[in-house]
């Protein structure tokens, strides 16, 4: 099987419901050239080596012309590229900025403060479960969650979310490497669109501050950051968390003795969900990193200015550090999981996501008895990067209060 | 209840912190600080703040007694 065969297979949509066994094919070289001169890594130690290693860049503007340039806005738009596609210096000013009012050390109960207010989306969403016999998880569940709490944490109406939702979808797109330039073409507008709607909002709360870190960042942020920023935590927050719950959901269905297990311990719930972040991580790789210099890696020099995905649904099923890596073990010891990656660019909202999970799956489970999933595999997104399922029918036999 | 957390492990997540901030604090930007006796009220955050860590640094211990040939487990 020739490299090229084989990420094209990833990407391949047919191949979306279990990309696992391409995974495992890819591990047999952890540093994979392909014949356009990027480099897919697929190793556990050899993935955490480079996510922490200064010569690999997130600025895509790095690599040669020819290449996809992920993340990076047109010159035209005005707009910086988010910190996520950013490296140091640039890239810890501007987290350490937005950390402020979100996380430790200045705001550490920020997030812990919400905790109670997304319960009681929680309730809600399933209190709308009576009287039905099934279900759409995505729909019903698992999306409106991250959707309320996103809004929540930056001060975003609620009710705009038919508006930005058009618009995160597109750009979440975008990062899928089949996109094409339709997909950036299409994304480019939506960055534009919610960027302009942003800008209003920012410049509203810049006037009348209101909850949420928009406002708390307001005045320490150029206006063209911030909308940067705030189109970045927006769209992330929107299609991230929504696999993870549905993921998780759909792992426990899939393994009715750990549900078992969860029913009569549900303090499992806790490394649960860390271990469906091992065993199907929502984002299962990052195609944006670009080498700075020679990097000497696993027997081959990965040149200057190459695009490098780093593999990080592969890396967490590699046996060399996870025991059986193909068992969802939610007992699994010391799970040193790359589910939201690692190094200076590790998942800003992973804490987020934590408690929206630690709020969502303990009382989905408890509340509801399922009978069974209507469709496995369910139908899947587009997006091979941002992966989960579109839909997760299931059947419910019962609601307890 | 106590629980130690291997400082040579620990790289400044800050995941901890977020999930049990009555326990654990950071000072500056990097430097963990954590109460390493902590009471019931704080276990369910205790224990998912254990299972976040990205390191797995935390080690907890729920027997309180001298730590002689008490097992201690992580999250």
């Amino acid at each position: 099987m020739t490299s090229g065969t084989l990420i094209t297979q990833i990407t391949d949509y047919a191949n979306r419901a279990d990309p696992y066994p391409l995974y495992a094919e890819l591990r047999k070289i952890p540093v994979r050239r392909e014949d356009d001169g990027s480099y897919l890594v697929s190793t556990y130690y050899e993935v955490r080596s480079l996510a922490n290693d200064p010569r690999l860049s997130n600025d895509t503007t790095n690599r040669p012309p020819g290449y996809a340039r992920v993340g990076q806005p047109e010159a035209e738009s005005g707009l910086p590229p988010s910190f996520i596609f950013t490296d140091p210096p640039v890239h810890d000013r501007l987290r350490e900025t937005i950390n402020r009012p979100f996380g430790p050390p200045h705001s550490p109960r920020f997030l812990d403060g919400l905790r109670g207010e997304l319960a009681t989306v929680v309730t809600d969403l399933l209190d709308a479960f009576e009287g039905k016999d099934q279900v759409d998880i995505v729909e019903d569940f698992a999306y409106p969650l991250p959707v309320t709490a996103i809004c929540k944490v930056l001060g975003v109406p609620r009710e705009d979310e038919p508006r930005f939702h058009v618009w995160a979808d597109a750009l979440a797109s975008s990062l899928d490497p089949q996109a094409g330039d339709d997909g950036q073409a299409k994304a480019q507008q939506a960055r534009q669109d919610m960027g302009a709607y942003l800008a209003d909002l920012i410049e509203t709360k810049r006037r009348h501050p209101g909850p949420g870190i928009l406002s708390a960042l307001a005045p320490d942020m150029t206006p063209a950051d911030l909308e940067a920023t705030a189109v970045l935590l927006l769209v992330a927050g929107h299609e991230t968390t929504v696999n993870a719950i549905t993921n998780t959901t759909l792992t426990l269905l899939r393994h009715p003795d750990v549900l078992d297990r969860l029913h009569k311990d549900p303090g499992l719930a806790v490394p649960l969900i860390e271990e469906v972040l091992r065993y199907e991580p929502p984002v299962q790789f990052v195609p944006w990193t670009t080498a700075l210099a020679d990097i000497d890696v696993a027997d081959t020099t990965i040149p200057k200015g190459a695009p490098v995905w780093l593999m990080l649904a592969a890396a967490n099923r590699d046996p060399k550090r996870f025991k059986d890596p193909d068992r969802f073990d939610p007992g699994r010891k010391d799970n040193e999981h790359l589910g939201f990656y690692t190094g200076i660019h590790y998942c800003f909202g992973a804490p987020l996501a934590r408690i929206e999970l630690h709020v969502a799956v303990p009382e989905l489970f408890r509340r509801v008895t399922f009978s069974r999933l209507l469709e496995d595999p369910p139908p899947y997104r587009a997006n091979a990067v941002l992966r989960g399922p579109r839909h997760l029918p299931v059947a419910i036999e019962a609601l307890t209060a | 209840m106590r629980l130690v957390v291997d400082l040579n492990r620990c790289q400044g997540f800050a995941q901890c912190v977020f999930l049990a901030p009555d326990v654990f604090s950071l000072h500056g930007d990097e430097a963990l600080l954590f109460s390493p006796r902590f009471d019931e009220a704080q276990r369910d955050r205790v224990e998912k703040a254990a299972a976040a860590c990205p390191v797995q640094a935390i080690l907890v211990d729920y027997f309180d007694e001298p730590t002689k040939g008490a097992e201690p487990h992580v999250g």
